[in-house]
């Protein structure tokens, strides 16, 4: 019995050494061009995860069905950050030394991001993520310009969150955010912008998770008496802080990012409690050829409409994106020449095109601009890019979308 | 190739030093201790604080030791009295305490936004040498660590913690204290696990209070059962199991190609839920574990 264990156990750890032999053969060829898939396919952004890393596939699939980009064709190496910063560190070492990938696409949350971009720098490759925090814009973290951001900021969902306020007519806001990064990034943009429009935030509370009741901060933002209530929060705090709310029986507005304010929502609580909600939340390119090539890969791929995660749009964009600016670079380019074509092929004063096909072929008589299926996707000095966003409000039940705010 | 097999190599030292600390504590003495993820959080702000405003890194390391010993000798204090289950809920509140804390005092710690861009230790030369002398340093406080558990447990000492884990009301009908020897044996595993902090923060080079959860600590626990409870090997033959699992699991689609890289992520958890669940089965002692005794 024991000597059939470790037997077992010897074969594992052999066939695990194994298995390394055909990949590091593989790294020899010339015409391939390496990426790493890294996605929170567990954890946090288990929701997303799986989708970005879906779509990642699907875009290299079709730019290499295109005849690849400057000659190179797309292999893609695919690995879980768990969300979690030292299993995603671990990831991207074994992404970068072990599969030698020449780009790393769709790292997620700020934590994961801001702890892998400085493996990213060191090997001077590109990172492509979609988290929210302002850190990531400027040095060290973005010190050598390799980082993009296919999300908006927290920043800007704060100046978001603002507009809405402001051509609702509010006058007297008051704030509530989960302690973290994103929760806080938001109220605290919202506040920003909101007094540099001489507007005041009559009152501001940030909150522990998993509090069975929250009743003693709501107390407290009540207390002031405000005629909005700006939220950071996510989906199991919010149930609870709006329930609590109605049974106070106070009239009160509600604007809430649409990663809590969604049918998940209406459907806890019922209709009667989430009526005229605000949802506010960063859309897709929506309507444009490159959203309806996504969603389309995204409906094939997950069976579902693609409307329903950003994040997969963006991971779509990231791949196109860079195939482009391979393309431009021309064949064998290096990474920096690669990285120096970026704002060329995306950013406007070129041909319009919404696809890798498309702008391979326009390439060829001059510049061009990429409009992504997640924004139209111009990148600024920091690698920013600046989606627009959207207003729902839930009326019966219904979450129904009225308008668009652009900033 | 190498520079992947460094980085598993420092991560596995970060947790072999906390786990050394957490076979003294319950393997050797008894002590069920539940939060020692707190003392590892107390090691990685110290130092990254400090030598974020500038103060010279082996200060800020010897610092880091210092205050987790610090933070554990109230503790020590207010809870060493109590029976084993109270002392683990007692520290399991601790460290969601420390956690608190760390994510409340913003202007300290700059909450949960985390501290970025944390010195590394050793700047001269390149990425890859930089990454040696980084595993050689964790090594070497490997190494240091696990000659004293070896001397501990031959001394007077180690007898005397030992006798408290298997029989305190003996102990104490012989005229000696065992608080005393608690308090001991909890300040220096929280030291330990404050210098593995200390490591943790100057290699990842990014914290946040989110990293500091009750998670870690029972990853720790999953590897000391794993590779036996009170034993020096079993506790780095633990450390490299979980590794192993972990990273491992990473290449198992080398081998059954058939596996859509979607679904991987979710075999890796279940691959090492399923290798915890055998070990239950059939190995409680741990694959070091001591059969002589108990």
């Amino acid at each position: 019995m024991k000597l059939t264990r470790r037997q077992t156990l010897a074969s594992l750890g052999l066939a695990a050494g194994a298995g390394l032999l055909p990949r590091l053969a593989l790294s020899q060829d010339a015409g391939i061009f390496r990426i790493g898939a890294l996605n929170p396919v567990t954890g946090a952004g288990g929701p997303y995860g799986t989708g970005m890393q879906k779509m990642i596939l699907a875009a290299a699939e079709m730019v290499n069905a295109a005849g690849g980009a400057g000659g190179r064709k797309f292999e893609v190496f695919a690995e879980d950050t768990q969300t979690q910063p030292q299993a995603a560190v671990l990831a991207a070492k074994k992404l970068i030394d072990v599969n030698k990938v020449q780009a790393i696409l769709g790292t997620w949350s700020s934590g994961v991001s801001l702890a892998v971009i400085p493996l990213t720098n060191e090997a001077g490759i590109p990172l492509f993520h979609c988290s929210g925090a302002p850190a990531l814009s400027v040095a060290p973290a973005n010190g050598k310009k390799l980082g993009y951001r296919f999300q908006a900021t927290n920043d800007r969902f704060g100046r978001a969150f603002a507009e809405i306020a402001k051509k609702e007519g509010f006058k007297r806001p008051a704030t509530m955010a989960f302690n973290n990064a994103s929760g806080i990034g938001n109220t605290e943009g919202f506040t920003r912008a909101w007094t540099a429009m001489g507007g005041e935030v009559v009152a501001s509370v940030v909150y522990e998770p998993a509090q069975p009741s929250y009743r003693a901060e709501l107390q407290k933002i009540l207390d002031a008496k405000p005629d909005v209530i700006v939220t950071g929060s996510y989906l199991a705090d919010t149930t609870i802080i709006l329930r609590e709310w109605f049974q106070t029986g106070e009239e009160i507005k509600w604007i809430i990012p649409a990663w809590a304010a969604n049918s998940e929502l209406v459907k806890a609580l019922g209709p009667d409690v989430v009526e005229g909600i605000i949802s506010v939340d960063s859309i897709s390119n929506e309507g444009s050829p490159a959203f309806a090539a996504y969603d389309a890969a995204y409906q094939k791929a997950i069976g579902k409409s693609g409307l329903g995660n950003v994040y997969a749009a963006m991971a779509w964009d990231m791949v196109i994106v860079l195939a482009l600016a391979m393309e431009a670079a021309g064949p064998g380019a290096d990474v920096a020449a690669i990285n120096a074509k970026m704002r060329e092929v995306a950013n406007p004063d070129g041909t319009k095109v919404s696809n890798f096909a498309e702008g391979k072929a326009a390439l060829k008589n001059g510049k061009i601009n990429y409009e992504g299926a997640s924004s139209i996707l111009d990148f600024d000095e920091f690698g920013d890019v600046t989606p627009d966003f959207a207003a729902s409000f839930i009326r019966k039940g219904e979450i129904k979308r009225e308008y668009q705010v652009k900033l | 190739m190498d520079a992947y097999l460094i980085a598993i190599g420092t991560i596995a030292g970060i947790y072999l030093l906390l786990a050394l600390g957490l076979n003294l504590q319950f393997g050797l003495t008894g002590l069920i201790n539940f939060g020692h993820v707190g003392f590892f959080c107390v090691g990685a702000y110290t130092s990254a604080i400090l030598s974020t405003k500038g103060v010279p890194i082996p200060l800020s390391l010897a610092a880091a030791a210092a205050l987790a010993m610090l933070a554990a000798w109230p503790l020590g204090i207010i809870s060493i009295r109590l029976r084993e289950d109270y002392f683990a809920i007692v520290t399991l509140g601790f460290s969601e305490v420390v956690r608190l804390v760390v994510t409340s005092e913003g202007w300290l710690t700059n909450g949960v936004q985390g501290i970025a861009g944390i010195p590394r230790i050793f700047r001269a030369g390149g990425g890859e040498a930089q990454a040696v002398l980084m595993l050689g340093l964790t090594l070497a406080f490997c190494l240091i660590s696990i000659v004293a558990m070896m001397r501990i447990v031959r001394s007077p000492f180690g007898r005397m913690i030992e006798a408290i884990r298997d029989n305190e009301e003996a102990v104490r009908s012989l005229g000696k204290e065992p608080a005393r020897f608690k308090m001991q044996v909890l300040l220096l595993g929280s030291m330990l696990a404050g210098i593995s902090g200390a490591l943790y923060a100057h290699y990842i080079g990014y914290i946040s209070p989110d990293q500091f959860i009750p998670f870690v600590t029972f990853q720790v626990w999953m590897a000391i059962i794993m590779g036996g409870v009170g034993r020096i090997s079993g506790t780095i033959a633990g450390v490299l199991i979980l590794m192993f699992f972990l990273e491992g699991s990473r290449f198992l689609r080398d081998v059954a190609p058939f596996i859509p890289e979607v679904s991987m992520a979710s075999i890796r958890l279940g691959v090492i839920g399923l290798a915890l669940i055998l070990f239950t089965i059939y190995r409680p002692q741990g694959l070091m574990g001591d059969f002589t005794k108990r």
